[in-house]
């Protein structure tokens, strides 16, 4: 008769790690979902770039290094995002991601420092618009990248807990999910915003 | 058959089906012991098989059925638990992708709409979806009811389809949710499970014991084995009941596809290609098996029998008898049922036809009218926040200065610059309007990490209460929010319909009918007539509650109890408030925001009418 309380005990056991397993899955499903969500409006960003680049360019002839500067920028950040967008939560690719976005918001704070020179440039109405358009789109990001934060503690937060932790290195998920952090979040928040 | 008589029909059958598995364990009990008995109480030479279960000791009978019956339930219990977690955790356990709500992906972006459509026509809220990276034509649903539902699509589907087949598709699976077809599925999938454990034991032991030198070797080999036959004969037969339930209400869903989208093109197109694509509706995950019959065409060939679905050729003469010629119409379709919204009042004037059915054509017109800034906000996670602070924003400039305040300080970097230009759009908007943009928002909201809902919410509640009041319309606009968003965020609220008189919610019935009439006219006895109206198709006597104000602690609480009524009390519920409203032929926008909250709140869709 011990045969069926053990029996039942290890049934229980069986499904209670089942249950970690599950619970796991989810939550990193849940904050990969979330990444594409940063994906989505950076993109968005990075679309934006070059039309700003091109429509700076009529004004500002004598500063191709400053616009080269940004275009470069902006190429590697969307490879860092393609690369990144495989693997969401690997520390390496995030961190990768996190540099070319840094290096992007200095090339931008750059030519917007830059801008100040041509005030017919500022005056625009198509450069007004591209740069609210593109603040709108850092507020954006920043929101997604908090709900992506958010839900990757949360998942780390698990995969720490006893007793997830005991399994979940033999589960596959063998380290915590890579947070995004950017440089200096609060600079790259205010980056694109067009001094006028 | 309309929506109360579906869940109904539900109910009964989920009934049936436990009571069927109630059996099936008492026979595994049965069977077990038997096993137990034959295999290791020592038997004494000469007494016979049936001897030696009669004067089997007690106590074996008792451990034996003691450890089935544990088995069963814990297995039974886990699964139960893991789909506590609604559509959503179904969804993401066949490796589904969320679609933003704010996709570039054209295609993507269609799908979403069609998806939209069809819940605002079936009154119902707008379903997260998910992509499924298979490349056959396939799609499901899942959750426990209308506010936890998920919609999952296959590439293929969105890749092959055209969108009037799409449309056919989506309405099919908004059936099933509104079928209730999901909540019965969700617990079979948990007790079949149950009886799985006993033949997956089966085979642990045998094959353990193989290895064992213990005097009983045999003896558990075969204990492992007849374990193993139960244990999945078991599972067989579970599954042909599921099956044969499964079949019947595919071919209900499609007749009520067509329904809604008031064509058999879409949907018997959408069948034909399935014929015709070389991978058909075939899924590949093999998580996919347990929740076979969620989805719209079949996910495996099987056998008729053990068929979730019924052959694709039987569904499409269902639908277009001539295809075939001389077809069998083993089942016709009567597309003409019940034409919607007979009589001629304005727009959303009447809210009688409160059924299973949708009304995509007032539902299309409605977004195509909407305004198009305030529909792209409500798509946009980052803009649906200030457009719905936007929406509470009071008319008084006092209160909206205080209100405006809260918002700067309390909500993330950026919306408050957003809800001026939300406040300017919404103007013009009246509240029929202004809901129609929070149900577009509410998949959007959905998209937040549970700390950015509750700052979310914890704010909206600030800006109701900023002017020490609650109208109504800010109640059903709070209604709506945590009825749909704490269903996804926390979790869903499950009515189990357990009150069956009328009788015992006599008082808050009578409460709210009333509330109804002192809104909905001016003349103490136009109030009078209308109330009584209403207290006619509820059957109640209660006599009409003069209400100085509008109180929404006494409303929630009235309808705290009422949402526990079972589908037939709660259809005649709600025919009574439609009584109520339409008693003086129109619908004022305080109206219509009432009966909407009342709807929500009891689970009940409200399709749009002409």
């Amino acid at each position: 008769m011990e045969m069926i309380i053990i029996l039942l005990v290890l049934a229980l056991l069986a499904f209670w790690v089942a249950r970690i397993y599950n619970q796991l899955v989810e939550l990193q499903n849940r904050h990969e979902n979330g990444f594409s969500q940063i994906e989505v409006q950076l993109k968005r960003r990075y679309d934006l770039i070059p039309n700003l680049v091109e429509t700076a360019k009529a004004y500002m002839n004598h500063e191709r290094e400053t616009l080269e500067a940004v275009i470069n920028a902006r190429n590697d950040a969307v490879a860092g995002l393609a690369a990144a967008a495989g693997k969401p939560g690997d520390a390496a690719a995030m961190s990768e991601l996190a540099g070319a976005e840094g290096i992007l918001g200095s090339a931008m704070s750059r030519f917007n420092v830059t801008m100040e020179a041509y005030p017919d440039l500022k005056a625009s109405a198509n450069m007004a618009q591209l740069s609210e358009e593109l603040t709108s789109t850092e507020n954006k990001v920043a929101f997604a990248r908090q709900a992506f934060n958010d839900q990757v503690t949360e998942f780390n937060t698990y995969r720490n807990s006893f007793p997830p932790v005991l399994f979940a290195s033999t589960f596959g998920f063998s380290s915590d999910a890579a947070l995004m952090e950017f440089e200096d979040s609060q600079e790259i928040q205010a980056a694109p915003k067009v001094s006028f | 058959m309309n929506f109360f008589q579906a869940q109904n029909k539900a109910r009964h059958n989920t009934r049936l089906l436990t009571a069927l598995f109630i059996g099936a364990v008492i026979s595994l009990v049965l069977l077990t012991n038997l096993l137990v008995l034959v295999f290791f109480v020592d038997s004494m030479p000469g007494t016979s098989l049936v001897n030696q279960v009669v004067n089997a000791p007690s106590q074996v009978w008792i451990y034996t059925s003691l450890g089935v019956v544990g088995l069963i339930a814990v297995a039974s219990g886990f699964k139960f638990l893991a789909l506590q977690g609604g559509g959503k955790a179904v969804a993401e356990s066949l490796g589904g992708v969320l679609i933003h709500q704010n996709t570039r992906d054209s295609q993507q972006r269609q799908l979403l709409n069609v998806v939209e459509e069809m819940a605002i026509a079936a009154g119902m809220p707008v379903p997260p979806v998910y992509l499924i990276r298979e490349n056959s034509i396939n799609a499901f649903a899942a959750g426990f009811g209308i506010h936890d539902a998920v919609i999952g699509i296959n590439q293929g589907t969105i890749d092959l389809l055209n969108r009037q087949e799409l449309q056919g598709v989506v309405a099919h699976e908004f059936s099933h949710i509104l079928n209730g077809d999901m909540r019965i599925n969700l617990r079979i999938i948990a007790l079949l499970n149950g009886i799985l454990i006993l033949g997956v034991i089966g085979g642990g032991l045998m094959r353990g014991s193989m290895f064992s030198r213990s005097r009983d070797r045999g003896a558990l080999i075969a204990l492992g084995i007849g374990l193993l036959i139960i244990g999945y004969g078991g599972t067989f037969f579970g599954q042909l009941i599921k099956a044969a339930v499964s079949r019947q209400r595919e071919y209900l869903a499609d007749a009520s596809a067509v329904q809604f989208t008031r064509s058999t093109q879409g949907i018997a197109n959408a069948l034909k290609k399935i014929g015709t694509h070389s991978t058909g509706s075939r899924i590949e995950s093999p998580q996919a098996d347990e929740n076979s019959h969620l989805f719209f065409g079949a996910i495996r060939s099987f056998s008729s029998m053990m068929a979730t679905h019924p052959p694709l050729e039987a569904r499409i003469k269902a639908l277009d008898p001539n295809w075939v010629p001389s077809a069998d119409q083993g089942k016709t379709i009567s597309s003409s049922r019940s034409a919607p919204g007979a009589s001629g009042f304005a727009r959303g004037a009447a809210v009688s036809q409160l059924s299973g059915s949708a009304n995509l054509p007032a539902a299309q017109r409605m977004i195509e009218t909407a305004d198009a800034d305030l529909n792209q906000a409500s798509h946009d996670t980052f803009e649906a926040r200030a457009l719905v602070y936007a929406m509470l924003l009071s008319h008084d400039d006092a209160v909206r200065g205080n209100q405006i305040q809260l918002i700067a300080q309390l909500a993330e970097p950026g919306v408050p610059e957003l809800v001026p230009n939300m406040y300017r759009l919404l103007s013009d908007q009246d509240h029929q309007d202004k809901l129609l943009h929070l149900e577009q928002a509410m998949p959007t909201l959905k998209e937040m990490s549970r700390a950015q809902y509750q700052r979310f919410y914890d704010l909206t509640a600030k800006l109701i209460v900023a002017d020490k009041a609650v109208d109504i319309f800010e109640w059903v606009v709070h209604r709506l929010i945590t009825q749909e968003l704490y269903a996804h965020f926390v979790k869903p609220h499950r009515s189990n319909g357990r009150i069956t008189r009328a009788g015992k919610v006599a008082k808050q019935a009578g409460l709210i009918l009333s509330l109804l009439a002192t809104v909905g006219a001016d003349n103490g006895d136009d109030q009078v007539s209308a109330y009584q109206r209403g207290q006619k198709i509820w059957g109640g006597s209660a006599h009409m509650a003069r209400l100085k104000y509008f109180d929404h602690q006494a409303l929630n609480q009235a309808l705290e109890r009422l949402r526990e009524l079972n589908a037939d009390l709660k259809q005649r519920f709600i025919d009574a408030c439609s009584g109520v409203v339409n008693a003086d032929g129109k619908l004022t926008s305080q109206e219509f925001s009432l009966i909407k909250g009342i709807a929500v709140t009891l689970g009940c869709p409200l399709p749009p009418v002409d």
